[in-house]
């Protein structure tokens, strides 16, 4: 048969010469043609593995077979019925880990590009503004609260609102998405492709309230108590920033990934002086960790004007980033230096970094993480200069929330625990998930477990 | 002519006066009101001098020298006298950090000025570190003032182009009334009203822009104070370097001298103080040069787009591009704004590389416009500007544009090339006559920007020519037989632009001057430029209900924020921003009423985020209030609390005041103001303290001194105090810990690092306590003032400061509306010397 023959098309994007200093988004997307070609590879397998690799379920096959018709609108919807960011997760999911690793196609041939597909449909019913609505169940009367606006918060208010019940997510930030928003940079994620997910919602009935601190506003017992809510989630996500705890990990220039993407994402200090915030322009910056934060710290100061180096303390093969966001950076001019630890940062009279010491590691027996453990190299220190030093080694969980509700149990890394089928915590009628609950993780498990705390809640309310 | 001057014997020339002829031999006489471009005025007599058979003290500005004088200038006499002279001067400005004990100890912990609106003292003066009046004080050792200051309660005013004024710093010194009238024999500016309301402005009110001002400077330029200020260059700071050059942006070529700190360009102004020269060289360079879209880096066209790349990628691709079109389809065009040896070196390629004819070099007209087109036939052609119509290039199989900021015909390009210009280059210029004047280097071009002439040789070289091995400007000049050439400095005539800014130029290498320069945009010409002011919007939903200005640059606002209202705490905090672009800013909350669904801030005027919110009216709305936020300070009976608060601080400190009142403490609150009227919620504090204490740093109400001397002083008087709590800026607080460290007193502080959530999600306000790292927006905003690294934290919120004071510097002039109370502040005032 030709159809075997179609290899797996290729994602054309921006040459890295170019996008190496601009912010549009990297990958232009499939054609009408390409998708349908690409679906055409499909073997729309009676027992789809793929599916049972996607943390939502998403009816993979069958949105599939849509797209090979052509009939694209339909697909969308079919790929919503599961997922209610497809836009979103086509273009951040760690595919090659999840619904493609299962791929049949993939065991002799290259998997069919689910992610790519998934992007198109979403992105193409959005440009032919022919979004239909789905249909709402009848209204409960019953009240939840969404503690935050990231992805898990997201879901659970997209999946609740159609089931008729009434939701309020309440944001602490000027702008809704969590990370999406914070976050993941623009020209990997188009801040426009969030904010068209959000105004879908919104359009289900969904309130926001901004500007908003769970904690200090109202604490989650007021909530249910005073304010009227019947259930609440909390999905605050892992929003503080770890340090090294070396020296000289104040001085001016050095940065948590956290702080980075935020004065460039949300309060767009590339654009200024037409925006207030100041950017971060310097010359020389190294970027600690090898994560997507990593890479996408490290993209966004080449962006900037800056030359880049990433310094990660274990080899290649550890890295935890995606492979292509990795792939990405290399052919945009940064530089890795791999098996390298910071041992300290070095200022000037006047607090400013000017240098880094690092030491080399080689790699030892496997740790508890099952990745061989990196040790120092003796004397073999050496100094990087450099003028910014970018911290991406990782989040933990913030723990406002736990701190202002005792009672809301939470284990030794702060996250707080709940009941894995249900993701109810220790107190009756609050859910939590996504990186709240697991730590630092991936956008698709955040909203997986919102998917599980909705049904969850859905029916705990029907019993209320 | 021989005279005795302080035992020395001098030589006076005919007509000179005594301060002049000492000035001439380096013997210094203190003096505010002479200027070595003025006549003498005799006004602030300072120089004054004592003469063998001369009674009383005349001033050395104005009294002839003559044979025989025995002049002395330094007796300790006349170092008194002028001591309250000086005294009485400063009783009408801001004068509080001259007389302050502590004035060393500040330099050292903050040598630069910081931002403010209306200034209060020197520590928020543009002027700070060139000013004449500190030094003066310091070399006069003034340390106390005969009666209180007053304080004129000028508004600021920054509505006009360029030209900042602040006029509570002004002396009535007169230099700029009369400078001006030197420069353009009428003068702009006067003396306005009389006695005690006498000020600088333009008669029938008018703006200084309707009142026909040429916006030359010069006034600026000779203001002792910082009372008139170059709104560009105000809070850079003194410059590390100071170059001469000649000015290109007409061919008037005035003399610049030129100031740059670290390699950045900050201010122009004339060599010849006698001569005013016009806007352009005054003002627009330092802003011109830096703009943010000035071309960085060479670009290369890949299909659609224009690639960034290297200049080796770039010289390489030219050469083997420019092979192709040897002979006449090859031109060149420039225009006089390229220095002769740039010019020469166009030529030279054109005709000995390329082998053509086409060398084109346009002079400008009048308004700067240089336009021409192509000659028939041209297949591919260098530009240096923005020449050519568009639909011209559209012909052209090859276009390289080497220039200084992208246009429409850089984005046609297939080559773009960063240029170094005007005062980022050496080399040589001629003037309207055709004499050669010298462009000297002031400041480094932005990015990979290069001289034009180097870019040319190393393209020749690149194509294998031999004769382009030059390796300055200056070899150039010397090939070409230029000799050396001298600055104009002298001029018989004012230039034209200089009498008339209407006359100046609007174009430099086809590029409108006033697009990257906010405030020629004022000074309109002709129909303006596309670049139109930014607009804001104030869509938000947290209403500004009242706002008053309780003290200079102090503004009192009250919002309607009920969800922060409802939960607000003692020493808590929001973070505001004005609109959707604005950055985000804590203030500390000072009120709330929970009921009302209100809260009130005491927010003072620092940089573009504080100052736009300032700047807002009563019914105005903010994007967004976010809070409260911080963790609230811990309430409970400790026994004696004293509560030290400077400026913001004593808006601040009110209901810790009253919650550790209801706490059952004996509650000692200690507000610091520079100056008596600086002093705000007396009453509200008095009446909710057990004992209220004002302090003024220069002793006008109450005690002399900062808060903690006052709780030093208790302390040493054996008097319990069991928590000290300071809200204030930096060094206040930083200077309250120091100081009751050594009693073992637990003393707190209220740290207000940069934010940036204010949730503990980013970071940025990071603060180093004990070996610990913080974040004051989680784990503060108090800690133990004995542990924070107060270096660390007063560097961190500086971090910013050069892009801040860059956006500052180019934010369009505004009204001030903001200022509803002018009323003069009375002198009797009470008075009360430890
Ligand atoms: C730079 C970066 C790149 C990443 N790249 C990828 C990727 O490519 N693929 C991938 O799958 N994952 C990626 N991740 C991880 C992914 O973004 C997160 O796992 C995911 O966003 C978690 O979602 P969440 O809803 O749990 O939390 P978040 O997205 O963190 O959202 C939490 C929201 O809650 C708000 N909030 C917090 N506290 C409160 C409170 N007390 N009251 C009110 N609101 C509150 C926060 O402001 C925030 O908006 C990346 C993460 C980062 C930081
Ligand atoms: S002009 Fe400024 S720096 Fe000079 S004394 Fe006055 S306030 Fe201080
Ligand atoms: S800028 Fe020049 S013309 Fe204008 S007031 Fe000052 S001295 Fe006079
Ligand atoms: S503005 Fe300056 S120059 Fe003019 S009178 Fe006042 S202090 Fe003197
Ligand atoms: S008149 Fe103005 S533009 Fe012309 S040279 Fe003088 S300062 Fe420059
Ligand atoms: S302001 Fe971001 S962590 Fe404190």
């Amino acid at each position: 048969m030709a159809k075997e023959k179609i290899p797996r098309q290729p994602m054309p994007e921006q040459a890295p010469e170019d996008r190496a200093r601009n912010f549009d988004e990297v990958p232009y997307g499939y054609t009408e043609e390409t998708a349908i070609l690409e679906a055409s590879r499909c073997l729309k397998c009676k027992n789809p593995k793929c599916v049972t690799g996607c943390p939502v379920n998403v009816d993979i096959p069958a949105f599939i077979a849509l797209v090979q018709e052509g009939k694209f609108i339909e697909a969308a919807q079919k790929v919503k019925e599961q997922n209610t960011l497809p836009a979103v997760c086509g273009r951040v999911c760690p595919q090659e880990e999840q619904c493609e690793k299962l791929c049949v196609l993939g065991v002799k041939d290259e998997p069919v590009a689910v992610g790519r597909l998934e992007r198109f449909v979403a992105d193409y019913e959005r440009n032919s503004g022919n979004i239909k609505m789905p249909k709402i169940a009848e209204k409960t009367s019953k009240k939840v609260a969404c503690v935050g606006a990231g992805p898990a918060g997201l879901t659970v208010a997209g999946d609740l609102i159609k089931l008729g019940h009434e939701v309020t997510v309440f944001e602490a930030l000027q702008e809704t998405g969590g990370v999406l928003t914070y976050g993941i940079p623009e020209f990997r994620l188009p801040k426009a492709t969030v904010q068209a997910e959000v105004d879908y919602l919104k359009k289900l009935g969904v309130k926001f309230v901004m500007d908003f601190v769970v904690g200090r506003n109202s604490t989650i017992p007021e909530l249910l108590d005073k304010e009227g809510f019947d259930a609440v989630f909390i999905g605050t996500g892992a929003g503080l920033p770890a340090f090294m705890k070396i020296q000289g990990e104040n001085l001016v220039g050095v940065y948590s990934a956290n702080e980075y993407l935020t004065r460039s994402n949300l309060m767009k200090a590339y654009l200024f002086p037409k925006y207030d915030t100041p950017p971060i322009k310097r010359q020389r910056v190294a970027v600690i960790g090898g994560g997507n934060v990593a890479m996408d710290s490290a993209r966004t100061a080449l962006r900037l004007g800056a030359d880049v180096t990433i310094v990660y303390r274990r080899a290649r093969e550890q890295m935890p980033a995606r492979n292509e966001e990795i792939h990405h950076a290399e052919e945009e001019g940064i530089k890795l230096k791999l098996l390298n630890n910071p041992v300290r940062i070095i200022g000037d009279d006047r607090h400013r970094v000017v240098a880094m010491e690092c030491i080399r590691m080689k790699l030892g027996e496997p740790d508890e993480s099952g990745r061989r453990r990196p040790i120092p190299i003796k004397g073999s220190e050496f100094i990087m200069e450099l003028d910014t030093v970018i911290v991406a080694i990782g989040n933990k969980p913030n723990p406002l929330i736990p701190q202002t509700m005792p009672e809301l149990e939470t284990s030794k890394w702060g996250t707080i625990v709940v009941n894995e089928e249900t993701m109810q915590t220790s107190v009756p009628g609050v859910y939590a998930g996504g990186d709240i609950v697991s730590g630092a993780a991936t956008v698709i498990l955040a909203m997986g477990q919102g998917r599980i705390a909705a049904k969850a809640i859905n029916e705990y309310l029907a019993k209320k | 002519m021989k005279l005795t001057i302080d035992g020395k014997t001098v030589t006076a020339k005919e007509g000179e006066t005594i301060l002049e002829c000492a000035l001439r031999h380096d013997i210094s006489i203190p003096h505010l009101c002479t200027h070595s471009a003025l006549s003498p005025f005799g006004a602030c007599r300072l120089c004054v001098v004592e003469i063998e058979g001369m009674r009383g003290y005349p001033t050395s500005c104005t009294t002839p020298a003559a044979e025989g004088m025995v002049v002395r200038t330094n007796t300790q006499a006349l170092q008194e006298l002028r001591r309250n002279i000086l005294a009485l001067t400063m009783l009408e400005h801001p004068s509080a950090c001259l007389v302050c004990d502590r004035r060393q100890l500040c330099e050292q912990y903050r040598p630069e000025a910081e931002k403010a609106g209306r200034t209060t003292g020197c520590h928020t003066c543009n002027n700070k570190e060139v000013c004449e009046v500190r030094v003066l004080a310091e070399d006069l050792g003034l340390s106390e003032l005969p009666v209180p200051p007053s304080y004129h309660q000028r508004p600021l005013e920054r509505a006009e182009p360029f030209i900042d004024r602040d006029l509570n710093l002004c002396i009535l010194c007169g230099r700029c009334v009369r400078i001006c009238k030197h420069q353009h024999g009428t003068a702009v500016i006067d003396f306005i009203d009389r006695s005690s309301r006498t000020h600088i402005g333009q008669a029938f009110e008018r703006s200084l822009l309707d009142a026909g001002c040429r916006f030359c400077g010069s006034c600026v330029d000779v203001c002792p104070t910082g009372s008139l200020a170059d709104r560009y260059a105000k809070w850079y700071g003194k410059p590390d370097a100071t170059i001469e050059t000649t000015c290109i942006f007409c061919d008037a070529a005035c003399a610049l001298e030129l100031g740059a700190k670290r390699g950045k360009l900050i201010t122009a102004k004339a060599v010849n103080e006698d001569v005013p020269i016009c806007v352009l060289g005054r003002f627009a360079l330092p802003e011109f040069l830096n703009g943010t879209d000035r071309l960085r880096m060479p670009y290369v066209r890949v299909g659609e787009v224009l690639r960034e790349t290297e200049w080796k990628e770039a010289i390489k691709a030219m050469a083997a591009k420019l092979r192709e079109f040897v002979g006449d389809g090859f031109a060149i065009v420039c225009d006089t704004a390229s220095t002769i040896e740039d010019r020469h070196i166009f030529k030279k390629f054109t005709s000995e590389v390329m082998k053509s004819k086409n060398y084109i070099e346009i002079k400008p007209d009048a308004r700067g416009v240089s336009r021409t087109s192509l000659p028939k036939g041209t297949k591919a052609a260098l530009l240096t500007g923005n020449f050519i119509d568009a639909a011209q290039l559209k012909a052209l199989e090859l276009l390289i544009v080497q220039d200084c900021y992208p246009s429409a015909v850089s984005e046609r390009a297939d080559i773009v090339l960063p240029a170094a210009v005007f005062a980022e280059v050496d080399g040589t210029i001629p003037d309207s006559s055709g004499q050669k004047r010298p462009l000297r280097k002031a400041c480094d071009p932005p990015g990979q920007a290069k001289a034009e002439w180097r870019i040319i040789c190393e393209l020749a070289r690149a194509m294998g020519a031999k004769g382009f091995a030059y390796k300055s400007a200056g070899a150039i000049s010397k090939k070409l037989g230029i000799p050396k050439t001298d600055l104009q400095v002298e001029r018989d005539k004012t230039p034209e632009a200089a009498r008339d800014p209407k006359l100046r130029r609007t174009y430099f290498r086809g590029h409108r001057i006033d697009e990257k320069v906010r405030g020629l945009q004022e000074l309109l010409i002709d129909g303006g430029s596309s670049a139109g002011a930014a607009e804001t919007e104030h869509k938000g939903n947290f209403q500004i209900l009242e706002k008053h200005e309780i003290a200079p640059n102090t503004h009192e606002i009250v919002i309607e924020a009920p969800e922060v209202a409802k939960k607000a705490l003692p020493g808590q905090f929001v973070i505001v921003m004005v609109d959707e672009k604005s950055e985000r800013v804590p203030y500390t909350l000072c009120d709330w009423d929970a009921r009302k669904g209100t809260i009130t801030l005491v927010v003072l005027e620092k940089g573009q985020s504080s100052r736009k919110l300032v700047l807002l009216k009563a019914g105005d709305k903010l994007a967004h209030v976010v809070g409260p936020l911080g963790v609230p300070l811990e309430i409970k009976r400790y026994g004696t609390v004293a509560l030290a608060a400077g400026c913001y601080g004593i808006g601040a400190i009110v209901p810790i005041a009253k919650a550790m009142k209801d706490a059952g403490n004996r509650v000692l609150t200690i507000a610091e103001a520079r100056s008596h009227y600086l002093s705000y919620y007396r009453e509200k504090l008095q009446a909710i303290s057990d004992e209220f204490i004002q302090t003024t740093i220069d002793g006008s109400m109450d005690i002399k001194g900062h808060a903690v001397d006052v709780i030093v002083k208790k302390l040493k008087d054996g008097e319990k105090i069991d928590c000290v709590i300071a809200i204030g800026c930096p060094f206040m607080m930083m200077l309250t810990g120091q100081e009751t460290k050594p009693y073992g007193v637990k003393t707190l502080a209220a740290l207000n690092p940069i934010m940036l959530d204010g949730t503990g999600m980013c970071g940025a306000c990071r603060v180093t306590v004990g070996e610990e790292t913080k974040f004051a927006c989680v784990d503060g905003p108090f800690f133990d003032a004995h542990l924070i690294d107060w270096d660390e934290l007063r560097d961190r919120r500086a971090a910013y400061s050069a892009e801040e004071i860059h956006s500052l510097g180019r934010t369009e002039p505004v009204a001030p509306h903001h200022n509803d109370n002018h009323k003069c502040m009375s002198l009797h005032r009470t008075r009360n010397r430890e």
